[in-house]
């Protein structure tokens, strides 16, 4: 098959040194940052994106999403020894895994969850190189209304699935949107939302924007609020299951696997809705139910596996429509855009030994993340020991180089203040960061989409929906909007307060997963 | 007037609980038990755990000596922590642990007993690990 | 004096759980701290004046992306209604509207939720005094890095910070603030070919 093919070739690509290294560099560094509460892969993406000035794309990209993989491998040890998520996606592990670890299981949680990690990992990478070249040849039909209807998807999809509260979701998208459309227009070339600085005539760039939100915006606010604690720590030996876990733990792990892809490839996806899932289906389909709350394998094996495998599939629109699920994503499509690259399905054609490269080298990533987290899961626990004061200030250091770096210039600096200064506003009243981020990045794109969409009909409205498929995609985005208030309503009529508490309880557990999703920007 | 104890869970901050157990019941005095910390980072070695401060009070119920714990997190070194709770409940004396450092390492790490040692009003008593 | 959680007599009660959080990081800030619940449904909060604010930038970043759009000129590729105008009226628009309905939210007793984390405690206000400080080191730095270089401004930068967030460990902050501003310059100049400025430090590095 020609995926295969591509594949081995991407081997040839991935398996060279100096790309070897800087997989090995990206996984550790993701690692490190997933055990890392507080710092996420999007931020420390944006944090190296000055990186891309002077590195070939298949070498950033390659440590990018080992960055991106090692996040969701290092999160587990912080949620199983500390019960305190490291990412957003770990937020369920730590419910059984703390569990076990104080029963003295620890090292049973922490092999079932860097195997499982590394199974889903393995099995999702080899779904994205499997259906990436078969979603390739369907989306070259798609024309640009099609993308366009996707792309407004994507910012709906996003906007009303995070979040409590629609009204500051749109708002949030609002302002990225906003913020993108500063800068030249692309078609006719004017000045648009410039004030006449010319510093801004190239709109803001990529680095300063995703900085600011992410890492200045977050330290700011830490420093707010910076809370005073310190945990208990887990001591645990080493990592080892008996055959006894082994057994329990398989199926949790594929069932993981199946639950996380798709939820990774659709727009606002992302990890915490499908590790909450499949925590659930686990209990439920547990032999031993009475273990869950207590420290059941099944609650660490079933969604670790599940953000392992939505990471991959998040990888699946980026790389063929070019599409972000996630703000990690988001901030990876600014990558790409730095390097004026357009990912989408010509990408696959354009640029075969990124992509390939990058899916090959994910396996590697994967291979040597399960070396890494494996035996010295407690040594990176470690890490924690590092103050906050330190972390926080090597956060803002590297903000302020990135931001520099970008122009040379100080007006960048000052710009990163004012966005961190937004970012920081955001997150006091509750304006979700992802939208915003989402909005920057894909706003000029869905605009130069809807442009052209228009061109070809000549301009007439319906251009934008005189295919199939885009019509479809707007009745999706049309249930998406007006679906939930209706359901509300239907259910307030029907039964009142009552008979709302079950859709409220596990509502009540995404709420506190969608605050630290938004905390990281997974 | 208590007796105050900066304690960490090192074999210095248990040798001082031992020492200063033994004073307490010299002196007769009540034993007032600190572990403090910064809290800077989310894992503190000088944060004693659940289980071992659980620990802590069962050796202190088996001595005897009347006795009072205090756990605390706040936004102060943990030798300012101390000196604080000494001069709210007038201690007559304060027990620290000591454990050998070089020059560099003071001056880089600093020391939180020898902080202590120079401002405190009371007397303070210096132990070192014990060998064994 | 903060004053210290978790004293008992000899038959001690629970300690303290896990997440001790003691006193308030650094002295509270002067009257404008905000106490919010973080609770969205919260209707008996204390009248929040400031979430008007949030839909006020809303309502001024609509209206200036309504008003800059304007005032382009018609281009000339334009086909139809839709040209270099239509995104931001659009986006225009989508503030505007978001204003209204979050006046309306707010009005209603809607708040927006703080947002939460492993490193943050929203028990209480703001701590003005540690983001000002931060965003003093920060400025520094902005205003400093082209005149001094960065190696200075850098470790500027990094002591501000560690300063801000309560470090008290002065001597060890300045060694390390100058290993990484020095060692970053190299590393960014020999790895990466990104040449930072070197200010004062010119002839030596």
């Amino acid at each position: 098959m020609d995926g295969i093919n591509s594949l081995i070739e991407g081997f040839a690509t991935a398996l060279t040194p100096i790309n070897l290294l800087y997989a090995f560099l990206g996984v550790l560094l993701g690692t490190a940052i997933g055990v890392l509460p507080g710092i996420g892969p999007a931020m420390t993406i944006a944090l190296l994106l000055p990186l891309t000035y002077t590195l070939e794309p298949t070498q950033a990209f390659i440590m990018f999403a080992g960055i991106y993989y090692g996040g969701m491998y290092g999160g587990s040890t912080t949620s199983i020894l500390l019960n305190t998520p490291g990412e957003s996606a770990s937020v369920i592990t730590a419910i059984e895994g703390n569990l076990m670890a104080k029963k003295g299981r620890g090292a049973a949680a922490l092999a079932t969850a860097a195997i499982g990690s590394f199974i889903a990992g393995t099995i999702g990478t080899l779904g994205l190189a499997l259906l990436a070249p078969v979603i390739v040849d369907l989306a070259v039909q798609m024309g640009a209304p099609d993308y366009f209807a996707v792309m407004v998807l994507a910012f709906v999809a996003v906007t009303t699935v995070l979040g409590s509260s629609k009204i500051r979701g749109f708002a949030s998208l609002g302002i990225g949107l906003l913020i993108g459309t500063i800068g030249i227009d692309p078609t006719a070339g004017q000045q648009r939302l410039t004030l006449g600085i010319p510093e801004l005539a190239d709109g803001i760039d990529v680095v300063v924007v995703a900085v600011g939100l992410f890492a200045v915006g977050e330290a700011l606010w830490v420093a707010a609020h910076l809370r005073r604690s310190s945990l208990d720590i887990v001591h645990v030996d080493g990592a080892r299951m008996t055959r006894d876990d082994w057994r329990r733990s398989w199926k949790p792990w594929l069932r993981g696997t199946a639950i996380g892809f798709p939820f990774g490839a659709i727009p606002a996806g992302g990890a915490e809705i499908p590790t909450f899932l499949s925590y659930a289906t686990e209990k439920k389909l547990a032999k031993n139910p009475e273990d869950f709350g207590k420290g059941a394998i099944e609650g660490v094996a079933g969604p670790e596996a599940t953000n392992n495998a939505s990471a991959a599939g998040g990888l699946v629109p980026l790389l063929t429509l070019g599409i972000p699920t996630t703000a990690t994503a988001a901030v990876m499509l600014g990558a790409f855009q730095g390097y004026g690259i357009q990912p989408g399905p010509r990408l696959l054609d354009t640029q075969p030994e990124l992509v390939w490269g990058l899916i090959a080298s994910l396996f590697i990533g994967n291979a040597i993340l399960l070396g890494l987290n494996l035996p010295l899961a407690t040594v990176w626990a470690r890490l924690l020991r590092i103050p906050r004061p330190y972390l926080y200030a090597g956060i803002l250091f590297f903000a302020s180089i990135g931001a520099y770096a970008a122009n040379n210039s100080t007006f960048d600096l000052w710009l990163l203040l004012i966005i961190g200064v937004l970012g920081f506003f955001m997150r006091r009243y509750g304006l979700p960061i992802v939208p915003a981020i989402i909005g920057i990045i894909l706003g000029p794109v869905a605009e130069e989409q809807m442009r052209r969409a228009l061109q070809i009909s000549d301009g007439e409205l319906s251009g934008l929906y005189n295919t199939a498929f885009s019509q479809i995609v707007y009745v999706i985005i049309a249930l998406l909007l007006v679906g939930p208030p209706i359901a509300r309503l239907v259910r307030n009529r029907r039964g009142g307060k009552g008979t709302g508490s079950g859709p409220d309880a596990g509502h009540d557990a995404l709420a506190g997963a969608h605050a630290h999703a938004n905390a990281e920007g997974v | 007037m208590p007796i105050v104890v900066g304690y960490i869970p090192s074999p210095a901050g248990h040798a001082a609980l031992t020492t200063a157990i033994a004073e307490a019941r010299l002196r007769g005095s009540r034993l007032v038990v600190v572990n403090a910390s910064r809290g800077d980072a989310l894992v503190d070695r000088r944060h004693s755990s659940a289980e071992d401060w659980q620990s802590v009070r069962d050796q202190l119920g088996e001595s005897g000596v009347e006795h009072e714990v205090l756990q605390q997190v706040e936004a102060k070194d943990p030798a300012d922590q101390i000196l604080e709770v000494a001069q709210q409940t007038n201690a007559e004396l304060i027990v620290v642990g000591l454990r050998r450092r070089t020059p560099v390492g003071k001056l880089i790490m600093g020391s939180q007993a020898q902080q202590i040692l120079l401002d405190a009003d009371c007397p303070v008593l210096a132990v070192k690990a014990d060998p064994s | 004096m903060t004053p210290a959680n978790g004293s008992t007599g000899p038959a001690a009660p629970e300690v303290p759980p896990d997440r001790a959080t003691g006193g308030v990081a650094g002295p509270a800030g002067p009257g404008g701290s905000d106490r919010l619940p973080d609770s969205t449904r919260d209707a008996s909060a204390k009248k929040d004046y400031s979430e008007y604010g949030v839909a006020v930038l809303l309502l001024a970043l609509g209206i200036w992306a309504i008003v800059d759009a304007v005032g382009l000129a018609d281009a000339s590729t334009a086909r139809g209604p839709i040209g270099p105008k239509t995104v931001p009226i659009a986006v225009g628009l989508l503030l505007v509207a978001m204003a209204i309905l979050l006046v309306i939210d707010v009005a209603r007793g809607g708040r927006g939720e703080q947002e939460g984390g492993e490193d943050v405690d929203l028990s209480h206000g703001s701590d003005w005094r540690t983001i000002g400080l931060l965003a003093g080191a920060f400025a520094a730095n902005a205003l400093l890095i082209e005149r001094v270089g960065w190696p200075l401004s850098g470790a500027i930068l990094f002591f501000g910070t560690t300063y801000a967030l309560g470090s008290r460990s002065y001597i060890r902050n300045v060694i390390i603030s100058v290993i990484m501003s020095v060692g970053t310059w190299y590393l960014f100049y020999a790895g990466l070919g990104i040449k930072l400025p070197a200010g004062l430090l010119k002839g030596i590095l």
